[in-house]
């Protein structure tokens, strides 16, 4: 998915287009550019976010321009692979969100009649074809170049000194906008409602021609017309998709997240060879490494590769592994960041390599600083997270985690099978949690009034205590903290009390009997407690105040439903005490410095 | 020309249980799509673009397609109906929303852009009439030179097979007169009473609902005729295709399975080896059957999982099941009751989502199994069984 944005008026083009391009964000925000046009067509672009840009890019003089911002999912992220694009004179320019079929049969046959790419997209074929096929009229070189392509695309194009856009779409949204003597054109409302709610909508096979004046419409060859609408709903409303948070909306889009992950995996997952080899000679160690959640991700990481692979595994806070003396072990290292751009991880990397370990990164942003450092990357499936607390990102860390663990398991096929079948039914399982949301919502209301609470968890569940109370204290400013449930005893209790209520993560795993034996001794403090338990695990409920039912799922995949039960519990607490979900107080998306 | 639409998708569906426990009857899912998205995309044809959808009922379930599948052509606002009481009171929540006359559609009846084309042209006010076999399930019409005259709810000797498919052509004026009442029928009784004049438009074109469980495999047929083909996924050598097949892209269909259209198989499944998938079958997404299982005239939702050896005769298998093997689902004459009606059907088993069968289980024709049961090996299942059942 990327955003394409277009500008044709009186006023200066640059700043309106780096506006409505951060309100297309939303859509990717690996790469971006613009083009302004005052008859010259001048471009900048990088692989950075739109805020960058802006910092960094020149004035460009002209009431004439485009914009994209991209998220790719094949090809890096990079200057020249960002858009807008130009053909060989540098005379058009076009922004393109959609994919070219056949961009490969029309790339070698532009390039045998002399064109020159310089990316390595599909998009650039399309200032190409409209330079082969410019006589003076760039509606009709647009309406012919696209004859020739197979795919889905919405385009703009501008060049040839023509003081028009020319946009076109087919299966990718476009919509223009109208304003006073001005007009925009954009991938999706929000990017233009700072300046107008008159939109219409294009159909496909629409070819608009825009200019500051007035819009036309050709499909099929022949003159359309297409009716103005008027948008009465706001930018936020818009982006968040009928959710009140955009925390709300990315914990729904989880199931969506499991289903593209073993998309990408079950049909033809090959094993990670690098892997595969220290789990066959078995005596070598992994080091799983990461920050805030994403070390959460690699503490869950470590017991399944302990399951699965029978290797020693080390999982650590990159933050603190900076720190380390200088005997670091000859190992491979898997590092978790979502953003691709974690100082500790990316400076731990570097120690790393400078050792000589091999280091796989498992991130969310494709072309991020870490995928440039690894030796190996793994692009997670969340899509663009926009709330700062991570939610999708770390069930696509898991996800990941399962399969790059299974895909090398030194495990009987049997269990290997039933392993697989289990994935199959994880996104209905993850699905079941949410539809117990009510449920879920209604335990919060009766936790938001305390202001210590406490998570406790045991064995692949301990990380997922941790997660829980990272969660709640980041986005509803609640004290909470998530500990190993055997540590209690070992100080924390001298904290629990009727005013500190105990959220317990239990499993029907080999920790079930020690974890109910701490249960016990939580409610003879006297603390409020609430259990997590799977469906049809009764053994706690005579000692919980509350009881909150999980999905039954093997006890490996059970951080999978857990993490999302507490996600949800977070959500409502902080909802209730009436805390900005999105945008909690002094915490940043991604942290780049030290 | 009208320009706007509302679609009510607020409704639960309470007959069809246990499909509708965790999804609204809007979102049900026929060849492989929410009935919803057809309404949307018989819209979108007819050149309307602004749609008001009323959401309700597990509305997350209609927001979270919307935010995955964005429907091309078209700005969708939501509404949100807090408490369903009825389809009057879900129109009068859209009353800031409207700008001028707009039509009126059901977002859980399967229609297409025919159905609605000519009655677009028609202004408002006006009813979309369909003439049917079975009018006693629904609003009848008792109409004069294409005026209505009074719309009756489920008669038991209906006076004409004329019926109110819940499609409207309304002007603004249709808010003054929606009071207490609480569904749109009730409106009309009143604006006929106070002297308005409502047209009614017959329509030749498709129009279903999907009332009982069993529905959902007639509306699913229906839909799959009108396929064409297109192989996304990867076929393996020796796999026979007949009719017309379309397979999402990532799945895989091993050696020797038989394919015989109309068939859908969604996204990332792992089909086969042998198996055998017979018309008019809709398989969702990520769903794996092993071999010597043959499935004939069913729906199977997301993420289910099928093991070696299972007949599925006229079945739905909702999302999530896990049927281990050897599962028998036969088609049959069956009794069913759906509240306190009795109903004669042919049908295999319709299984709720999330359930796991262990292996060598045989369900009767008939059996409406609830959700996230769970049942041992080799137990036999007759009649109803509530969600989360434990056969032991």
């Amino acid at each position: 998915m990327c955003g394409i944005v277009g500008y044709i008026g009186e006023r200066q083009a640059q700043p309106i287009l780096l506006n409505c391009l951060s309100h297309l964000e939303y859509r990717g925000y690996d790469s971006c550019g613009i083009a302004v046009s005052d008859g010259a067509v001048k471009v900048y672009k990088d692989a950075v976010r739109v805020a960058e840009l802006k910092k960094t890019m020149p004035d460009f003089d002209g009431s004439l321009g485009i914009g994209h911002t991209r998220w790719a999912t094949h090809g890096e992220p990079s200057r020249v692979n960002a858009h807008p694009h130009g053909d060989c004179q540098n005379e058009v320019s076009v922004v393109h969100n959609g994919i070219i079929n056949n961009f490969l049969k029309l790339k070698q046959q532009l390039t045998s009649e002399g064109h020159t790419f310089v990316s390595e997209t599909d998009s650039e074929v399309i200032p190409h074809l409209i330079e082969k096929y410019y006589a003076g009229d760039l509606e009709k070189a647009v309406e012919r170049a696209l004859a020739d392509i197979e795919g889905s695309y919405a385009i703009i194009v501008m060049g040839y000194g023509e003081n028009t856009l020319i946009a076109a779409r087919k299966d990718s949204p476009l919509v223009i906008a109208l304003g006073d003597r001005e007009n925009y054109i954009a991938s999706d409302v929000p990017a233009v409602l700072d300046y107008t709610s008159r939109v219409i909508y294009l159909e496909d096979g629409d070819i608009a021609t825009v200019t500051a004046g007035g819009v036309s419409f050709r499909n099929g060859g022949k003159t359309a017309k297409r009716s103005e609408h008027k948008v009465d709903w706001s930018v936020e409303e818009a982006r968040k998709g009928g959710y009140e948070h955009y925390m709300l909306k990315e914990i729904h889009e989880q199931p969506r997240v499991i289903r593209d992950t073993l998309g990408d995996w079950l049909p033809n997952g090959e094993p990670f060879e690098d892997l595969k080899k220290m789990s066959e000679d078995g005596t070598r160690t992994l080091l799983m490494l990461g920050c805030g959640t994403s070390y959460h991700a690699a503490l869950v990481g470590k017991y399944i590769a302990q399951e699965m692979l029978g290797l020693p595994v080390r999982a650590e806070l990159a933050s603190e592994f900076n720190y380390h003396g200088r005997a670091l072990p000859e190992t491979l290292a898997v590092t978790l960041t979502q953003s691709g751009e974690t100082a500790d991880v990316l400076m731990a990397i570097k120690r790393l390599k400078d050792v000589g370990c091999r280091v796989m990164a498992i991130t969310n942003v494709n072309g991020s600083s870490v995928s440039r450092l690894a030796d190996h990357t793994i692009i997670t499936r969340a899509g663009p997270e926009i709330s700062v607390a991570a939610t999708k990102s770390f069930l696509a860390q898991l996800m990941v985690l399962y399969w790059l663990m299974m895909s090398c398991a030194r495990v009987e096929p049997k269990r290997q099978a039933e392993m697989v079948l289990q994935l199959r039914h994880m996104a209905s399982r993850v699905t079941q949690v949410l539809d117990s949301e009510a449920e879920i919502a209604e335990r919060a209301g009766y936790l938001a009034k305390y202001n210590d609470v406490f998570f406790i968890g045991r064995g692949i569940n301990y990380p997922v205590a941790l997660e829980g109370a990272l969660k709640l204290k980041e986005i509803s400013y609640v004290h909470a903290e998530g500990f190993a449930a055997g540590e209690l005893k070992h100080g924390p209790f001298a904290l629990l009390g009727r005013e500190k209520p105990v959220i317990a993560v239990l499993t029907q795993d080999a920790t079930h009997q020690t974890m109910l034996t701490s249960i016990r001794e939580v409610k003879a403090r006297g603390s409020p407690l609430m259990v997590l338990a799977s469906e049809g695990d009764d053994s706690a409920d005579s000692l919980a105040d509350f009881t909150i039912t999980v999905p039954r799922v093997d006890p490996l995949f059970s951080p999978v439903v857990n993490t999302v039960t507490l996600q949800l519990l977070a959500y409502h607490i902080a909802r209730k005490r009436g805390c900005p979900v999105d945008f909690p107080k002094n915490l940043a998306k991604s942290v780049t410095v030290e | 020309m009208i320009k706007q639409a509302v679609i009510l998708a607020a409704g639960e569906g309470q007959r069809l249980r246990p499909f509708t426990v965790s999804k609204p009857k809007a979102m049900l899912a026929i060849a492989g799509r929410p009935m919803l998205s057809y309404v949307i995309e018989a819209l979108a044809k007819n050149g309307i673009h602004q749609i008001i959808l009323v959401v309700g009922y597990r509305k997350e379930q209609v927001l979270d397609w919307l935010s995955l599948s964005e429907p091309s052509g078209v700005e969708i606002t939501c509404v949100t109906q807090a408490n369903q009481l009825g389809s009057a009171h879900a129109l009068a929540q859209v009353e800031p929303f409207v700008n001028d006359d707009f039509l009126v559609l059901p977002g859980d009846k399967l229609i297409e852009a025919a159905t609605i084309a000519m009655f677009i042209n028609d202004g408002p006010q006006a009813v979309m009439a369909k003439r049917v076999d079975n009018p006693g399930r629904y609003g009848v019409l008792t109409t004069e030179k294409g005026i209505l005259k009074a719309i009756t709810e489920k008669p038991k000797d209906p006076p004409s097979n004329i019926i109110n498919t819940s499609v409207y052509a309304f002007s603004k004026k249709v808010f003054e007169f929606i009071g207490p009442e609480l569904d749109i029928p009730d409106v009309l009784n009143k604006m006929i009473s106070e002297g308005v004049v409502i047209s009614t438009c017959e329509t030749e074109g498709v129009w279903l609902d999907a009332v009982y469980p069993w529905d959902i495999l007639s509306l699913n047929s229906v839909v799959l005729q009108r396929l064409g083909t297109s192989l996304g996924g990867q076929v393996e050598a020796l796999v026979a295709i007949k009719g017309p097949v379309s397979i999402g892209k990532g799945t895989i269909i091993r050696s020797n399975s038989y394919l015989a259209g109309p068939l859908v198989i969604g996204e990332n499944c792992d089909i086969g080896p042998n198996v055998c998938l017979a018309a008019a079958t809709s398989i969702g997404n990520n769903v794996a059957i092993s071999p010597f299982s043959e499935i004939t005239n069913s729906v199977i939702g997301h993420d289910v999982t099928i093991g070696s050896g299972c007949l599925v005769q006229d079945s739905v298998i909702d999302q999530g099941c896990n049927i281990r093997g050897h599962l028998i689902a036969c088609s049959g004459n069956a009794e069913v009751d759906i509240g306190d009606e009795r109903h004669r059907v042919t049908v295999g088993a319709m299984l709720g989502e999330g359930c796991t069968l262990d292996y060598g289980v045989v369900a009767e024709p008939g059996v409406i199994l609830g959700n996230h049961s769970q049942i041992q090996a080799m137990r036999l299942l007759k009649g109803r069984l509530p969600d989360r059942s434990l056969v032991l």
